[in-house]
């Protein structure tokens, strides 16, 4: 094969990027950022809640966090890639009773600022993925898929992993150390090695600072 | 296919390429294009994600942009709408970097489908929605269908079909499928001045 000739697409060699402009509509929201995370610069936030992340997180560019639904709080140590929307779709908030007391609540009364989205730590959000706002929890360690979708009101158990392009439906609730795969169905995982997936997610993300501009003074006003 | 795409919307190199105005490309100079290339609107090419063994000795990347490549698509490729390339990721050596995606020539990306395997071969048509997990490796001629999701360090061999979630092989290429890889019409119809759609 001959050598292909590098070529951006304008002949300047020192332009880094050709990023579509991303026009911050709908509101500003209010954030919390720890001083350690990196988010990239052509990251999506917009809302009327909370946006607060946690230590050493990374936020890829064209992620979307949006907190129009319920305030945000992403953990520490989490990666949200590119293209993923983590707080979307809030008119479609539906809970099931396995909610418990808060189910009369969510439905009589405009969206409250403690539902939202809630990611704990070492949580990966890969390409795609959309968790719907709507008291939606991810437990600590689990690995969201690309395209998949977790819908409002589910609870995902810690150390999970749920595969490209799954659903989790809304309200369900999946225990710890499960692996959704292939239309839904479920097994349990017995690899046993979530400090060694989370010390693998931390180094991953030593490289990532490195490697994504951050700019957290864009968004925090 | 047929419709015409308004003036400029695309913008077309020396080499032939032809890449969208909405496409988001980061990381440019780490991303190599073939020639004759088409990238439709909102695709993303992450070009950011380099391997980081050389930078940490290179203090400038300038100097070594031969081998800071991150994403490498040959001839004829073409990437449609909302389709993502990012290379994938592994641990080496104690310490995590990223892999370069190699792609061969012909290479069909389907609308929305995610590609992050560690290399794709000539000739290879992937469908819509198709997850290509990490560090998996395409051979040539091969027909990923749609809404397949291949796992991760999958090797899928050369003349194979392949389908499912998780994608397993269903099936080999026709002796006579061959004609059917090719891209170069496919080329033509789109762009500022497309010729229409062969029939």
């Amino acid at each position: 094969m001959a050598a292909p000739t590098s070529t951006s697409a304008s002949s300047s060699s020192k332009r880094h990027s050709i990023l579509p402009s991303v026009s911050q509509a709908g509101p500003k929201p209010p954030v919390q950022f720890s001083s350690s995370i990196t988010i990239a610069d052509s990251a999506l936030l917009t809302g009327s809640h909370m946006i607060v992340v946690g230590s050493e997180s990374v936020i890829h560019p064209r992620a979307r966090l949006d907190s129009s639904g319920g305030r945000i709080t992403i953990g520490r140590r989490c990666i949200v890639h590119e293209r993923s929307i983590v707080g979307g779709n809030a008119a479609t908030v539906t809970l099931s009773p396995s909610r418990g007391s808060k189910t009369s609540d969510m439905l009589l009364s405009p969206l409250p600022s403690s539902a939202g989205v809630t990611l704990a730590d070492y949580v990966l959000v890969d390409v795609g993925a959309v968790i719907e706002a709507g008291d939606t929890v991810v437990g600590e360690g689990t690995t969201v898929g690309v395209g998949a979708r977790v819908c409002a009101g589910a609870v995902v158990g810690k150390h999970c992993t749920l595969t490209p392009h799954t659903v989790v439906a809304a309200g369900d609730v999946v225990p710890d150390f499960t692996v959704i795969y292939s239309k839904g169905l479920r097994r349990r995982d017995l690899r046993g090695v979530p400090e060694l997936r989370n010390k693998g997610q931390a180094r991953q993300i030593e490289v990532l600072r490195r490697m994504i501009p951050s700019n957290p003074g864009k968004f925090s006003s | 296919m047929s419709r015409r795409p308004p003036r400029g919307e695309y913008i077309e190199t020396d080499t032939g390429n032809k890449v969208a105005r909405k496409a988001t490309l980061v990381g440019t100079q780490n991303i190599i294009l073939g020639g004759k290339t088409v990238i439709q609107p909102e695709v993303m090419i992450r070009g950011d994600l380099v391997r980081s063994v050389q930078s940490a000795s290179a203090a400038s990347s300038s100097g070594a942009s031969a081998n800071n490549t991150a994403v490498s698509i040959g001839r004829y490729c073409f990437l449609s709408r909302a389709s993502c390339l990012r290379p994938s990721g592994r641990f080496y050596k104690g310490a995590f970097t990223y892999m370069p995606l190699r792609m061969g020539d012909h290479v069909f990306v389907g609308h929305g489908s995610v590609v992050q395997a560690a290399s794709v071969g000539s000739h290879v048509h992937i469908g819509a929605r198709v997850v290509v997990g990490e560090l998996a490796i395409i051979k040539d001629y091969v027909r990923v269908l749609d809404d397949s999701i291949i796992p991760p360090n999958m090797v899928i061999p050369s003349f194979s079909i392949v389908a499912g979630q998780p994608a397993r092989v269903i099936g080999e290429v026709p002796e006579g499928g061959h004609e059917a890889f090719e891209l170069r019409d496919l080329y033509k119809t789109v762009g500022n001045n497309p010729h229409p759609v062969p029939t």
